[in-house]
């Protein structure tokens, strides 16, 4: 079988308007986020013959957000198409279904697209994800917070590890203009301050909702080499999708997908976790990180309190994770947003927070990055080179 | 008074179980080719795919797997009930299931705890089980 090892490349991100929008559509925000990631390859509308798109998830009262609808009003005609809804994991999956495509010549250009008014539109986050509504049991929260809790008692873990992510993501938001909370540091005070929303998850602890969209454009490595930007090429790509509902789960505390998927990826890649420069990871909530980065193999179970500190994960230290704030600091696009910081800090068009001497830290070569959806039920990995 | 909390989703496949619960009895589909007891209800077995299945009583006794601790109302008619439990029960017989614990103070809950179900009749058609400390 042919190995797609460096055979495919992401060469365009576009970003939108991203915070509170009111008045604007999600359909609005793929558009936007689409043309951009086109005009920012430095591609022609015409040469885009492919489309893959993760539909929103809360959205209601909204045009309906279909592939067919996108390439309409894109003005383009493609010839591979598909909406894919994996949850968080979708952008990883999106960026591995379109690089088997490009690489087997079922289009040259693909456009990967999500975009959602999810802070001012119509549509809740809180409704019931899995069930257990009867029992006031609201929102992803709950889920996340239940399996948080079970990796407390797994893994010794809690709040006190918890707030060093939080704060170490903060950190890097502070660098970076288009986040939510640019200039805007945490110290450990704020964050055992702020208030209690589903015990053990603070407020800190809970991705924000967010207005706006992203895209990418992937094509085959070969084509990316013409193309005006630096050359992302994936590497190394994996997914499980353990499914099963929150509490007949037993990834909660681990195996999560992480493991499967992440050695799927690495496998591909050729590489070990010793290889990886920083890890841009799905942080819907601060556990989410702590059980990503235990799957992938940077700590083993029990070592996670020890392993995770906020001056190794921050700006200067040895161990970047989530480069723009993630989810958590920046702004909320499900799996787009650690995608997206990938291919910026690899492009070395990061800013302020560019990894490498402007943070005191390693220049990177190679980045992981994680999609997680439902509660842990879905998982993607992208393990990405320059 | 009027009952306000969102109650279950009923349907075809799950109505057998609420009837259940209806008659304050906990059970739960039992696949009688691998003998698996699942939830949530499916029409499929999810450990052998078998659609053959009977409705299985439980002791409705088990213990603490997980819990959580609400401190904010995401709907108006919970106001009244912060700081409330909401937990995953390990049931004796295998399977885990969602649900409430009360009878119990917030700072006494504590996973591996023992508890068993009782049923809270919400409205005239549905009896929600939740669980307490067991005795």
């Amino acid at each position: 079988m042919e190995n797609i090892k460096d055979k495919a490349a992401i060469v365009g991100v576009g970003y939108t308007v991203q915070g509170k929008v009111p008045g604007r559509s999600s359909m609005s925000f793929h558009l936007e986020a689409a043309r951009n990631a086109i005009a920012d390859a430095g591609l022609k509308i015409e040469d885009v013959d492919g489309l893959l798109m993760q539909p929103p998830m809360a959205a209601m009262g909204d045009p309906m957000v279909a592939p067919a609808y996108l390439s309409q009003q894109l003005g383009i005609r493609v010839r591979f198409m598909a909406a894919h809804d994996d949850w968080g994991a979708s952008a990883g999956c999106l960026a591995q279904h379109a690089a088997w495509a490009v690489v087997h010549g079922m289009a040259n250009y693909v456009v990967c697209t999500y975009g959602e008014n999810a802070l001012s539109g119509a549509g809740e986050y809180g409704n019931a994800l899995n069930g257990g509504i009867e029992y006031g049991m609201f929102g992803a929260v709950a889920g996340y917070a239940l399996a948080a809790r079970r990796g407390m008692h797994e893994f010794g873990t809690g709040p006190e590890t918890w707030k060093e992510i939080a704060i170490a993501q903060r950190r890097w938001a502070n660098l970076n203009p288009d986040a939510r909370y640019y200039q805007q540091p945490m110290t450990v005070e704020d964050y055992y301050n702020s208030r209690m929303i589903v015990d053990p998850f603070r407020r800190a602890d809970i991705c924000l909702v967010s207005d706006g969209g992203r895209a990418f454009i992937v094509t085959t490595a070969e084509r990316a080499r013409d193309l005006r930007h630096r050359s992302v090429f994936i590497m190394g790509m994996g997914q499980d999708h353990p499914s099963t509902n929150v509490p007949q789960a037993t990834h909660l505390a681990g195996p999560s997908g992480a493991v499967v998927s992440g050695a799927t990826a690495f496998k591909i890649a050729g590489i070990t976790t010793d290889d990886i420069d920083a890890c841009e990871i799905y942080d819907c909530f601060t556990y989410t990180v702590e059980l990503t980065l235990m799957g992938y193999g940077f700590f083993g179970p029990g070592e996670g309190k020890d392993f995770l500190k906020a001056e190794r994960l921050a700006p200067g230290g040895d161990f970047p994770v989530n480069t723009s704030g993630g989810q958590l600091s920046e702004a909320y696009f499900q799996g787009f947003t650690p995608l997206a910081e990938a291919i910026m800090q690899l492009r070395g068009d990061a800013g302020e927070r560019q990894l490498g001497p402007v943070t005191n830290t390693r220049e990177p070569e190679i980045i992981i990055v994680s999609g997680n959806g439902g509660v842990l039920q879905t998982h993607s990995t992208l393990i990405l080179r320059r | 008074m009027v009952y306000e909390k969102p109650l279950p989703v009923i349907n075809e496949d799950n109505a057998p179980y609420w009837e259940y619960c209806r008659s304050h009895e906990l059970r739960m589909q039992k696949c009688t080719d691998c003998g698996y007891v699942r939830f949530p209800v499916s029409i499929v077995c999810p450990k052998c795919n078998s659609m053959a299945a009977e409705w299985t009583p439980l002791s409705g006794k088990g213990r603490v797997y997980s819990y959580v601790v609400y401190h904010m109302a995401y709907h108006p008619s919970y106001k009244g009930d912060i700081p409330y439990i909401v937990a995953i029960i390990q049931l004796d017989e295998g399977p885990r299931m969602e649900s409430n614990i009360t009878d119990c103070k917030t700072e006494d809950v504590r996973i591996d705890m023992p508890v068993e179900v009782y049923f809270d009749d919400v409205t005239e058609d549905i009896s929600l089980p939740k669980f307490r400390p067991a005795a």
